[in-house]
């Protein structure tokens, strides 16, 4: 059963991406391509054995809470460990954390393919990953002696505990508090809501990265720290109770193998917690695991969307259904529905968005590496600028993805006899947490397409007019570059509109369509990550070897064109919307909404 | 214990196989290799377990071009402690290769040469028995499991409707079939390992080439399923006798 395409990880890792700058650095030297292939093959091996074969299972027995114990199936605590045995969950860290440095891109490559094959059970490791990261970047010598090694090898789950009832989308507003002790520890009171992982018995421990408030201290950010909660205390004489007590799990529409806990500290008895990093610097400090998470929830849309295509591609080729239009041949046998040609549109919206996403959170993650050993600004800032719509392009469009997955099998499709109505209700849920799709729109039209005086978005326009000025060699792809050079005028247009309603009106008005915006830039960047990929294409077309391979490069090139004359044409609606101005959404009056 | 595993590559399970116009070769252009999975899975597998338990060093041996260093380092990447390759150039047959193996081997005094039953690709579980032979060693030829006691070994292997139990002194040579050990997914310290691991390139001595491949053959190309009613056996039996000629 394939789930995602190691081919096409290799295409972005060795063909599409340069990562030869990694390879001269001090810290990246050592991963050559050898070096990369092994460790995918590793991944899709992992993925195989431990992963895919239990992510139907994992939905048909739902994780459930009974006397105060939150039920997971074994295959969980299997699944973590053989990524913590296997050197996965740590691979990207330093050797003194035991670490083997393996560069981002190589790690996020590693972790789409543990995605696609159940992201339900990657979920738990990479989430312990995210946390474990917080400790090691600004926790103590001893929160790290104490943790680091104990999550990297799956037996103790990290968690980020963020939300609260009244605080989601509003980080700012939380209420859950800490009081300082003498002996340097803190005490911590208050709930969390929805927290991933936030409790189940598959593991040993479980370690919450916790955002809590200087008890009366001042409101904002400004009063938030950041804690090592653990639910049982490390001590010399093995692991004590920390009074976190688990209130209940929610029942959810999907990822139901995937607990999301209601957690309460501090109710039942002292709940103790440890600072990581200085006080009142909490939420600048979980935004480094923020954004990494954010990235996560790009690749884990990013793997149902892949799963879901594979699984419909199968069954497209297999499924004979109906004649072609014009063959009125009764006696003719039905022809396979990949044959039809709104079958193949169907197919190659999937391919399009799921190796659109790819490179994007390829190129995310090689920015990432790329200003860890050369401190670049180029490389921050667009890391920074696209992070919105690495998490937000393959939710939503994965969710629509998914749906036209489902639509290839017809009836079957919708049937749990295939796994397409899991991934269905699974994908939903990433357009939501991580920051909600209006979230991420806010964040890039409100901030960082104007950060650092709008240096950002110049950055990226440069990176595209390159791939603008590759594109020269063949006809197809000097179409695509002249529609995404178009696609760039029209932006500088609507960003200028854009930015004057800043200027002279209430940023009410000026936010008003962010999340339009969000949609209309990303596909101008998954057009660029398109056209980048199609260039590749082009230059390894005539050395191909053998008919897979040509197959291959033809593919990327045919998908490019599709995505531009299907998907990239939506951006004309979507100015058009941008550049009206109005203000239909503000002016409508909250009883027309009946 | 000094361990020897003898490995060779193998075009990977889904590729599909062309020859060159004239039949006498397979074209490998855009073919994807692995290592032979009896090599891995249980040989090298089954050597590594027996190394970790009571010491000792486990070397994979390979005969054949520079190409198969990648194929031979994922060797090492799963725990081998290093390599050696006999640089062969040419595509060479079995007594040719087991000439090559023992030559390498009869100076160095391993206790065990592993290798599996057969490659997937040309199934001629021959190179283990000549090496032996050249060796003048015991050989027990597709082992479903060994244990090892000192010097005596005990060797299973499965025969129709059982199982064969052979006690061996070693030093040995066994060919590994599927029960003798479970695949390892190389972790990522090992493969990072991999590179720093000694892989010796020797050369091969001279021997002739005994045999020449006159000819390959592709199989018929299988025909589509056909599905017959249930209410309708006579059918079936019919096609059962006439057509598929097993009844
Ligand atoms: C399955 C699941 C797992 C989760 N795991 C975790 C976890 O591990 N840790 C954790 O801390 N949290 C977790 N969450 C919480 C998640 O991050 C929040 O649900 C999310 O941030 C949205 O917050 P909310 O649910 O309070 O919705 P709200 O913030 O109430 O949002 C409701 C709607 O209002 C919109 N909205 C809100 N504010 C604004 C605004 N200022 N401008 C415009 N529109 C706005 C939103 O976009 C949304 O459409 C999880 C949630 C789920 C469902
Ligand atoms: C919950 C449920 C309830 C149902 N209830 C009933 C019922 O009460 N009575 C009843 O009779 N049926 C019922 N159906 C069957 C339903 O009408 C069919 O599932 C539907 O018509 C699609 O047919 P199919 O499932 O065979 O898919 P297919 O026909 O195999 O279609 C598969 C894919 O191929 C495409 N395709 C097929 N033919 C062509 C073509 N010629 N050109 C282009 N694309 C093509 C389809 O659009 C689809 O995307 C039900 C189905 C479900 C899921």
């Amino acid at each position: 059963m394939q789930f995602i395409s190691l081919r096409n990880l290799r295409f972005m890792l060795h063909e599409v991406l340069d990562l030869s700058e990694l390879r001269n650095s001090e810290r990246f030297k050592d991963f050559d391509q050898e070096a990369i292939d092994f460790s995918l093959d590793a991944a899709q091996q992992l993925a195989d054995q431990y992963l895919w074969p239990v992510y139907r299972e994992m939905d048909r027995n739902k994780a459930y809470f009974k006397d105060g114990e939150v039920h997971v199936l074994p295959a969980v605590g299997e699944g973590m460990r053989a990524l913590g045995e296997s050197g996965w969950l740590s691979a990207a860290w330093g050797f003194e954390h035991q670490g083997q440095q393996m560069p981002l891109t190589v790690h996020n490559a590693g972790s789409l393919i543990f995605q696609a094959a159940n992201g339900n059970l990657a979920a738990y490791g990479f989430l312990t990953t995210g946390a474990a990261n917080l400790i090691r970047e600004f926790g103590s010598e001893e929160l790290k002696q104490t943790y680091l090694q104990k999550m990297a090898s799956g037996r103790w789950q990290g968690t980020m505990a963020l939300t609260e009832p009244q605080a989601g989308s509003s980080l700012s507003d939380i209420t859950t508090y800490y009081e300082p002790q003498a002996d340097g520890t803190y005490l911590i009171y208050g709930q969390k809501i929805y927290i991933s992982g936030g409790d189940h018995n598959s593991v040993e421990n479980v370690v919450h990265l916790l955002l809590a408030r200087q008890k009366d201290g001042p409101k904002g950010v400004r009063g938030v720290s950041l804690f090592v909660v653990p639910k049982h205390l490390p001590g010399p004489d093995g692991l004590t109770d920390n009074n976190v007590t688990t209130a209940g799990i929610y029942g959810k529409m999907g990822q139901r193998g995937y607990v999301a806990a209601h957690l309460m500290y501090g109710e039942q008895g002292p709940t103790r917690g440890f600072l990581v990093g200085e006080e009142f610097n909490g939420l600048k400090n979980m935004f480094l695991m923020m954004n990494e998470a954010r990235i996560g929830t790009g690749m884990m849309a990013t793997g149902s969307a892949s799963a879901a295509y594979y699984a419909s591609l199968t069954y497209a080729r297999e499924r004979p259904q109906g004649r072609h239009p014009g063959n009125k041949d009764i006696n003719a046998p039905q022809v396979r529905i990949i044959e039809h040609a709104d079958v193949r549109r169907m197919l190659l919206f999937q391919k399009a968005v799921v190796e659109g996403s790819i490179a994007l959170l390829l190129q995310c993650s090689l920015y990432e590496d790329t200003y860890r050993v050369t401190q670049d600004d180029r490389s921050r800032l667009l890391l920074e600028l696209l992070t919105p719509i690495a998490k937000s392009f393959p939710s939503e469009y994965g969710n629509e993805a998914v749906s036209l997955g489902m639509q290839v099998l017809g009836g079957a499709g919708y049937t749990d006899d295939f796994p397409l109505e899991q991934i269905f209700r699974d994908i939903r849920v990433n357009s939501i947490y991580e920051g909600t799709t209006t979230i991420h729109g806010l964040d890039l039209l409100g901030r960082k397409v104007m950060m650092e005086e709008g240096k950002a978005v110049q950055f990226l326009a440069t990176e595209m007019q390159q791939e603008i000025n590759n594109a020269e060699q063949t006809e197809a792809t000097r179409e695509i570059a002249a529609a995404l050079a178009l696609g760039m005028e029209s932006m500088q247009q609507v960003l200028g509109t854009l930015l004057q309603l800043a200027q002279r009106d209430d940023p009410r008005v000026f936010l008003a369509d962010a999340t339009v915006f969000l949609d209309y830039f990303g596909l101008h960047v998954i057009g660029w990550m398109w056209l980048k990929q199609a260039n590749a294409a082009v230059r390894a077309l005539p050395n191909a070897e053998g008919d897979d391979e040509t197959a291959f490069y033809q593919s990327k090139i045919q998908t490019a064109r599709y995505f531009f004359t299907y998907v990239f044409a939506r951006t004309a609606g979507l100015r058009r919307t941008l550049l009206a101005e109005t203000r239909i959404t503000l002016n409508t009056d909250e009883a027309w909404l009946l | 214990m000094k361990l020897l595993v003898c490995v060779s590559k193998t075009p990977e399970t889904t590729t599909k196989i062309q020859l060159t116009a004239d039949g006498t070769e397979i074209d490998t252009a855009g073919v994807q290799y692995i290592m032979n999975p009896y090599d891995e899975w249980y040989a090298l597998v089954r050597a590594l377990e027996l190394k970790e338990a009571a010491g000792g060093t486990v070397t994979i041996l390979n005969v054949g071009p520079a190409d198969n260093d990648s194929v031979i380092r994922k060797g090492l990447a799963i725990g081998a402690d290093d390599a050696v390759r006999i640089d062969v150039s040419e595509e060479k047959d079995s007594l040719y290769t087991a000439r090559q193996i023992a030559e390498y081997a009869k100076s160095e005094q391993y206790d065990l040469l592993f290798f599996g039953k057969e490659t997937i690709s040309y199934n001629g579980s021959e190179v283990g028995a000549m090496v032996a032979e050249f060796l003048d060693l015991p050989y027990v030829g597709e082992a479903s499991h060994l244990e090892i006691d000192g010097t005596k070994a005990t060797v299973t292997r499965d025969i129709e409707g059982g199982e064969e139990v052979i006690e061996v002194q070693t030093p040995l040579a066994v060919s590994a079939a599927k029960g003798m050990a479970e695949q390892r997914i190389p972790n990522m310290r090992g493969i990072m390992m991999a590179k720093r691991k000694p892989l010796t390139v020797v050369a091969p001595v001279d021997y002739p080439d005994t045999t020449r491949i006159a000819e390959y053959e592709k199989p018929e190309e299988k025909g589509s399923v056909k599905l017959i009613d249930p209410d309708n056996m006579e059918e079936l039996v019919r096609l059962l006798h006439e057509e598929a000629k097993v009844i």
